[in-house]
């Protein structure tokens, strides 16, 4: 148990769409049996933190079912445990959350009353297995006020940087730049969105930024008060994605296919949980192919099945082909279909002999519940 | 404490001795059981999905496994304030204190467990039956008959009845005459271990039993026939439908096999009697570039690069490159090394078969060294943690211990 440390999740706000209609961008299915948050949550959990509020702005309700009473993260505990912290618009003269502040300052009250000394503040969109017990002591040692954890992400095209926020630092580690999604990017040293801190300083931030008006964190009060604090950046060197969009949605799943990459996020160390169903295990029939795929519990397949990724309960009939595509729950490809590079969000039917081709720049996304 | 309708009581203390090396560390009961349960989820699911919401499990035999197993109950939503799940080992108590002597025995040393829910009905089963069945609806037939007691039968073949523990019955369903593995049956229908007690006759009959020391305090063999000759009234209950009796290694390869046909014998996709289980942390299963699969059930964990055909794999099973299963039952965190040949085989937990070792291919021998009474019918057993050396030959009917 760390007792010091309390944790802050942050759902995101980013539209992938049609995927965040129904849901927080948090809750989005990915590899799958698991939510995009069950990384962070779990992280979290593995680095022994007890007190964790997860700070929710809209369509929480699915993030609410997937999480409960964090049982499967072992956050079911009398005291603390896990906290979902549904949006609070009381105090706000206009009731619309613009920012992660708004969001930090609706759940003071949760924050003031935790008695933990430092708070490990994360975006729930982020895809990785850390170890934040690692963060913290050096977070400690370095008598940081703030660090902040970042990837090097050297060979990565320029157009692509662009989506994060870049940090620059000396040679001791200081942060002394910080720049959000620039178009020309200074460094290729991307902010993960973990922030490590005193609790205290947390709360005079939240206080000083909602009392000036002041929405974002990161353009607020890390960037404003840079030359004031002491900004310490923490290299993470594992395997790093950013879910913001439906291409770095698609790519991020694909990579499970991917042997190291399922090895690092899915170590025995350090277990990435999540909420289990109780479905019986996968059924191949007669006619079955399945290469090159990630298959969950409750699927049935008869027809073929490549390069792709399957949530719980799919049914693949006889003589359809799926490739390269992402296959949320209880979806049922029906005999003769062929689908490439698609994203069939939970119960999405496609009937008989119908075909779908997206491409791997475009994967083509259908909502939950559709019926082609 | 609330006064219960019926508590079950899981007796789950057998060791199982006909599974040879399969139950040296661990209880019938917590054996591995259709890629992701253990045979205990059984009665349990059954028992939830059936409205009991308090169960008893009398464990002795090797029970570290089978304790932590069912822990406090969650997985099968049994942790209640209000009953929930209890493990139940033998105790002392004063002056005594004894393992479980039989079946009978076993539930009379917990009549202080029973007392304290204040239950009308008792319902015992035993946790090594593969089945999915309504207790409730066995419960309302035995207390609408006002009977003393109500035990589940099933039709079996009249050749196997002498097999069972046979019911008479007359058409009401009311039983005139047990007789225990009769050589000429009069009746097909056998006793499924399953009974409802009323709890307040049960109680008088088990402390009656335990005076008696010739008495080998077990239901079928004196609870039952002492009810019988004293007129008490006891009921059939007709259970018609999959139930399986796992004791043996055949048996319990057939049973998995069943899972597996086209059409299945025994389905355990069905959503709404859903057999839960304790799950692991594990990643769905990755099926490789060169994996073939057919008719087998795959479940979370696995890493499947070799060929696997009517099998079930349980979870965290590696099959490697160029590896063929077939006709087998893999159970969990089991490695096949590249190119080993398994057919009909049942491969305990964490057993490593080396690469291109062969595995119940070649026929048996009569100077087989691994040659074991329990397996039968072609069926090898590779005992849990066994290690089976590169390119060895294990022939039919063999048995590995670790």
């Amino acid at each position: 148990m760390r007792n010091d440390t309390m944790g802050i999740i942050l759902t995101g706000d980013e539209q992938i769409a049609p995927l965040t209609d129904i849901r927080a961008n948090s809750a989005l299915p990915i590899a799958g049996r698991y939510r995009i948050i069950d990384f962070v949550l779990s992280n979290m959990a593995n680095a022994g933190i007890v007190n964790i509020g997860v700070a929710t702005e809209s369509n929480y309700s699915s993030l609410m079912d997937h999480i409960k009473s964090g049982k499967p993260w072992d956050l079911d505990r009398k005291n603390q445990g896990l906290n979902i912290l549904p949006p609070n618009l009381e105090h706000k003269s206009y009731g619309v959350i613009k920012g992660n502040i708004d969001l930090l300052s609706g759940i003071r009250d949760y924050i003031h009353k935790s008695h933990q000394t430092y708070v490990i503040l994360s975006l729930g969109n982020i895809v990785c297995n850390i170890d934040y017990e690692a963060v913290i002591n050096s977070h400690i040692e370095s008598q940081a006020d703030i660090t902040a954890v970042y990837k090097n992400l050297t060979g990565v095209e320029e157009s692509d940087l662009t989506r994060y926020t870049l940090m620059e630092m000396d040679e001791n580690g200081r942060v002394t730049d910080v720049e959000i999604q620039p178009y020309y990017p200074k460094t290729n040293k991307a902010s993960m969105e973990m922030y490590v801190m005193e609790k205290a300083l947390l709360e005079s931030i939240v206080d000083e930024c909602s009392a000036r008006g002041d929405t974002d964190f990161v353009k607020d009060a890390i960037i404003k008060k840079m030359g004031g604090m002491r900004i310490f950046g923490y290299e993470f060197d594992g395997i790093f994605f950013k879910i913001d969009s439906m291409k770095s949605y698609y790519a991020a799943s694909m990579s499970f296919l991917d042997s190291e990459c399922r090895k690092e996020l899915f170590n025995r160390e350090r277990p990435i949980y999540t909420k289990t169903k109780d479905q019986s295990p996968a059924k191949y029939g007669a006619d079955a192919v399945c290469t090159n795929s990630f298959i969950s519990d409750g699927c049935v397949i008869e027809g073929t099945v490549e390069n792709s990724i399957l949530s719980r309960g799919v049914k693949v009939a006889k003589g359809a082909v799926v490739k390269n595509s992402i296959i949320m729950q209880d979806s049922v490809i029906d005999e003769g279909v062929e689908v490439n590079h698609v994203v069939f969000d939970k119960e999405v039917v496609i009937t008989k002999g119908r075909k779908l081709i997206g491409q791997e720049s475009y994967p083509l996304a259908i909502s939950k519940g559709t019926i082609i | 404490m609330v006064s219960k309708n019926c508590v079950a009581m899981i007796l789950a203390g057998g060791q199982g001795s006909r599974l040879g090396a399969l139950t040296k560390n661990v209880a019938k009961p917590a054996v591995p059981f259709g890629g992701k349960y253990r045979i205990i989820d059984f009665p349990l699911s059954n028992c939830v999905h059936s409205g009991i919401d308090t169960v008893g499990v009398l464990t002795q035999y090797e029970p570290l496994e089978l304790n932590t197993y069912i822990g406090n109950g969650n997985p099968w939503d049994l942790d209640r304030s209000l009953g929930g799940a209890y493990v139940l080992p033998p105790y002392q108590s004063g002056d005594t204190g004894e393992w479980y002597k039989g079946t009978a025995n076993a539930i009379y040393q917990n009549l202080g467990f029973l007392e304290r829910f204040d239950p009308k009905n008792v319902l015992i089963l035993s946790g090594d039956h593969i089945y999915k069945m309504h207790y409730g609806e066995m419960l309302k037939a035995h207390q609408e008959s006002g009977a003393a007691a109500t035990i589940a039968v099933m039709p079996v073949p009249w050749e196997e009845a002498s097999r069972f523990g046979i019911m008479n019955t007359d058409e009401s369903g009311e039983i005139t005459e047990f007789a225990e593995k009769p050589a000429e049956p009069k009746s097909n229908l056998a006793s499924m271990g399953i009974y409802i007690f009323k709890y307040d006759v049960l109680k008088k009959y088990l402390t009656d039993d335990e005076r008696d020391p010739e008495s080998s305090n077990d239901f079928g063999k004196n609870i039952i026939p002492k009810m019988l000759a004293d007129g008490q009234k006891m009921m059939s209950y007709r259970f018609e439908g999959y139930w399986k009796d796992v004791g043996t290694i055949q048996s319990l390869w057939e049973a998995n096999m069943d899972l597996i046909d086209d059409p299945p014998k025994f389905d355990l996709s069905d959503r709404k009697w859903v057999i839960y289980s304790r799950n692991y942390a594990l990643m769905p299963h990755y099926m490789g570039e060169n994996a073939i699969v057919k008719n087998s059930t795959i479940t979370e964990g696995c890493d499947i690069n070799g060929t696997v055909e009517h099998s079930v794999i349980f979870s965290g099973v590696t099959v490697g490159k160029g590896a063929v299963v077939k006709d087998s039952v893999i159970m969990p965190g089991a490695v096949i090394g590249d190119g080993a040949v398994i057919e009909k085989s049942v491969v305990g937990s964490d057993a490593v078969i080396g690469a291109y070792a062969k595995v119940g291919v070649s026929e048996a021998t009569d100077d087989n060294p691994y040659k074991s009474k329990y397996c039968t019918h072609g069926i090898v057993l590779i005992a849990g943690e066994a290690e089976v050396p590169a390119n060895s030959d294990i022939v039919k009917e063999s048995m590995v211990t670790a």
